[in-house]
């Protein structure tokens, strides 16, 4: 029988991509459906907003923000 | 070149030196008390406390001047001063340029860019104005003059606080005794009543010896008209008031201040033992009025003069004589730093203050590379006799002959600790045992302070001059040579000279790559820091980018250099790319011919460098450069860096462009570092696009790595790379190929017997397979040097054959 899944197109730069398949694989592949290309995957429609919760708070982690000049205590 | 690692290694920036640090260490506290006390920001944070705020004051934190009112004719006063201390000038006010000159002597540039210009009041800055003879009431009054509002007293009693205990009392050395000089016998009676400082005086009379102040007169500086200086000076009064723009009122004030500067003055001073000559200027620091060195070389009589001066076709230009001004003012030599940026002539102004002051000089550099070019540039541009002139150096060991002349070393031979050989000792002990009139430190940023301390004890210098291009180091120990040396005499403007085709116009690009996924998942997953840096320099991206701009730089003919810290991307890079490429195991002589062939031969446009070209090198060939790793944040490679195409010698075309572009992987850490690195480019004025997208380079089939195979295999190998990456050679190509032995990732296995099925025929290569080496070093291929045009071949072999059979 075939079964439907609502999905939304994300379309992202390749590293992100590359981020969002590393959460995917770590949570028992709950969130991507399909790879499309290196810029397009197809999510979940429902886990849209954790993923990308989980991807800012990864970005926050793995990326160093450039500081501001002005840092005065 | 064994002798140039040995000199640099320890100057790197993790503070090697710290290890071997000596009791002159116990200075660091007088240092840091000292920088406390006279902080402009702790002083202005003590006052912030009881500032009046309103709902938008934490936006401007320390520089809130909401209800400081504007002067009624603000819009023709140039700038403002915060109570932080800091300056922020128009640039494109009428006054500008006299407002400029002004603040480049009681300020330090912060940052320069196109419109607006910061400068930051400091402790050091306005020693520096005292000590070129700018009294306090004359800043202040002509601060106040060119405020759009009105000064704060925080500001005010801070620049009378610095002014009143820096610069007061000068240490003399006259007649090669040492004696401390004032214009106000109070500081000198205050100064006595130290018990430290009273045990040291030499002189058992009470009172102080009085004489007549020298004055204070425009010194010729060699090379440079004589009367130059004093023309100047009524030229640009005429000027200013021709000027219909500037306000009238103004200027009238203007001159007003100009007249009464001439009074003629007494000076006091009292004489101190030699030998306790550091520990009187340690002493004088701790109580808060530190000492200014000068040298009044004209009446030294005790050493003898050096016969040098500049041959007439030397040109000293503007900025290098506003130079050499401050620091040889009031006819005796100060001790400073002057910055200049690199291939701006900082060698000349070396050698031009040394034709100054005409006694024995001694030159410290970095490497024994410099210390020839050193040498070189003293004969082009003087008059001295070659034999006048020794080099001190591990291969070369000489003195000079003559009771005065120039000996050239490096920081390492001079503060080397470990056992001399015999003929070293002599030489130091020669160097230890007289006298120098002028010490002059290149490079001087790279030197830590306990370094230079030593260097300071051992040689008796009477002057020191500090040349730089850019005075800045990650660690705060910069502030340091303020003391050591002294404060910094002048620091040119970057833009200013390549607008005046001093040094070259270059734009400067920052170009984004994206990481390919396979890649950016190796990098994501977690790692020795090194291996992340390594996948993203030899991210693919990366590497086209970086050949789509040697392609393109190559048909525009312009010459390249590309530089890699890291080693093995360097190999990787260069091999792949058929480029040669130097680093530091390269031998000496391949060195020279790769470099050689770079000048001089038009088949090799680009060569690869890693850190070893950051300094030093002079290619002024070179007019393109392309940067594809780094250390880390370092602001002082980055301008280093762009310091090597800023001399190219085609820099006067017209509509010529250098071009400095700096390859990021994007999404990883050399963006953070990347903006780090700029900071200091962009404070001199320096613009950097951000490209995104190379246009054409998706169209591209040809280059590396298009295919997805090519990038894994790549990918593989960078993986497969140890930490201990670049030392190790890559055995490419083994008998059955990549492809065969390596099914999985973990597949290659380096050790270990293994066993296959196979013909004989197979092993001896008797199955028609044909070899041809890829990634071939091009290095090897520009040793011989053969002449490939068949026409001069010909030539060649004529003249080769005429020459026999005239033998015969």
């Amino acid at each position: 029988m075939v079964k439907a899944t609502r999905g939304t197109l994300v379309k992202c730069d390749a590293s992100i991509k590359a981020m969002l398949l590393d959460i995917d694989s770590k949570h028992r592949n709950d969130f991507i459906i399909e790879e499309l290309d290196e810029e397009h995957v197809l999510v979940k429609e429902t886990k849209i907003a954790e993923l990308k919760q989980r991807l800012q708070s990864m970005m926050k982690e793995r990326l160093k923000e450039p500081e501001s000049s002005e840092s005065e205590s | 070149m064994p002798p140039k690692r040995k000199a640099q290694a320890p100057l790197d920036d993790d503070g090697g030196f710290d290890s071997g640090a000596e009791e002159a260490l116990s200075d660091q506290e007088t240092f840091d008390k000292l920088r406390d006390s006279f902080d402009v920001k702790a002083m202005s944070r003590r006052l912030r406390a009881t500032h009046a705020t309103d709902p938008a004051s934490f936006l401007f934190k320390k520089c809130d001047q909401w209800d400081a009112q504007l002067k009624p004719d603000h819009i023709n006063r140039p700038l403002w001063v915060d109570d932080a201390g800091r300056i922020i000038l128009e640039s494109f006010s009428p006054i500008f340029k006299d407002a400029q000159d002004f603040l480049i002597n009681i300020a330090e540039p912060q940052s320069r860019v196109s419109r607006i210009h910061e400068y930051s009041l400091t402790a050091h800055s306005l020693f520096a104005a005292v000590s070129i003879g700018k009294s306090s009431k004359e800043i202040i009054d002509t601060l106040e003059r060119y405020s759009k509002t009105a000064l704060s007293p925080s500001v005010i009693s801070f620049i009378d606080k610095s002014t009143s205990s820096f610069g007061k009392a000068k240490i003399v050395l006259k007649k090669t005794l040492s004696y401390i000089e004032s214009d106000d016998p109070t500081i000198l009676q205050r100064l006595l009543k130290d018990a430290t400082i009273a045990e040291c005086r030499a002189d058992t009379t009470d009172g102080l010896i009085m004489e007549a102040a020298p004055r204070i007169g425009v010194m010729a500086i060699p090379g440079t008209k004589m009367a130059a200086g004093a023309n100047q000076v009524a030229h640009q009064v005429a000027e200013a008031a021709a000027d219909p723009q500037a306000p009238s009122d103004m200027i009238a004030a203007l001159r007003e201040e100009d007249d009464d500067d001439e009074e003629v003055a007494q000076v006091h001073s009292f004489q101190i033992k030699s030998e306790e000559r550091e520990r009187v200027v340690k002493r004088c620091q701790d109580i808060g009025l530190p000492l200014t060195e000068e040298y009044d070389y004209e009446t030294d009589m005790v050493n003898a003069k050096l016969d040098i001066d500049l041959r007439p076709h030397a040109q000293i230009r503007y900025y290098q004589e506003k130079a050499l001004g401050k620091m040889f003012s009031n006819s005796r030599a100060r001790s400073g730093i002057i910055v200049l940026p690199c291939g701006a002539g900082k060698t000349l102004v070396g050698i031009t203050a040394a034709c100054g002051v005409k006694k024995s000089t001694i030159v410290l550099c970095t490497s024994a590379m410099s210390v020839v070019q050193w040498r070189a540039e003293f004969l082009k541009w003087s008059n001295i006799s070659s034999e006048d002139i020794a080099v001190f150096t591990s291969e070369s060991k000489n003195r000079f002959p003559r009771n005065a002349g120039i000996i050239i070393s490096t920081y390492t031979m001079i503060t080397s600790t470990r056992n001399r050989s015999y003929d070293a000792e002599k030489v130091m002990e020669f160097i230890r045992s007289r006298e120098w009139g002028l010490l002059i430190a290149d490079e001087v940023h790279v030197v830590p302070a306990n370094i230079f301390k030593k260097v300071t004890y051992s040689i008796a210098s009477h002057a020191k001059l500090g040349l730089t291009a850019t005075l800045l180091r990650e660690d705060d120990k910069i502030e340091d040579l303020n003391f050591l040396i002294g404060p910094k005499l002048y620091e040119a403007n970057w833009q200013e000279l390549s607008e005046q085709g001093h040094i070259a116009k270059v734009q400067c690009a920052e170009v984004w790559c994206q990481m390919t996924p396979e890649f950016y998942t190796e990098w994501l997953k977690p790692s020795s820091v090194q291996k992340r840096a390594l996948l993203s320099i030899m991210n693919p991206r990366k590497f086209q980018a970086c050949q789509f701009l040697i392609e393109y730089h190559e048909r525009r003919g312009d010459k390249i250099i590309v530089f890699s810290d890291n080693v093995y991307a360097l190999e990787k890079y260069a091999k792949k790319l058929s480029k040669a490429y130097i680093y530091g195991d390269t031998p000496q002589a391949e060195r020279l011919r790769i470099l050689e062939n770079f000048q001089h031969n038009d088949q090799v446009n680009t060569i690869f460098l890693s850190k070893i070209g950051d300094t030093s090198l002079d290619l002024p060939e070179a007019t393109c450069l392309i940067q594809i790793s780094s250390h880390y944040g370092s602001r002082r490679q980055e301008a280093q860096r762009l310091g090597r195409i800023l001399r190219a010698k085609r820099r006067n075309d017209e509509g010529f462009n250098a071009f400095f572009y700096s390859l990021v992987s994007k999404d990883t850490d050399e963006m953070f570092y990347s903006s780090k690195r700029q900071a200091f480019l962009v404070d001199q004025g320096y613009a950097f696009k951000v490209i995104t997208r190379l246009e054409g380079l998706e169209k591209r089939t040809d280059l590396a790595f298009y295919t997805t195979h090519e990038r894994r295999e790549l990918l593989m190998d960078v993986l497969l790379s140890k930490d201990a990456d670049a030392a190790e050679e890559k055995i490419n190509g083994d008998m059955f190929g990549s492809k065969f032995a390596s099914t999985g990732r973990k597949g290659r296995k380096k050790n270990g017997a293994r066993r296959t099925a196979g013909t004989l025929s197979e092993l001896s290569g008797g199955q028609d397979m044909a070899y041809i080496e890829y990634n071939k070093s091009r290095n090897k291929e520009l040793k011989t040097k053969v002449v490939k045009n068949g026409f001069l071949r010909k030539l060649q072999r004529g003249t080769a054959n005429a020459k026999k059979a005239a033998k015969e």
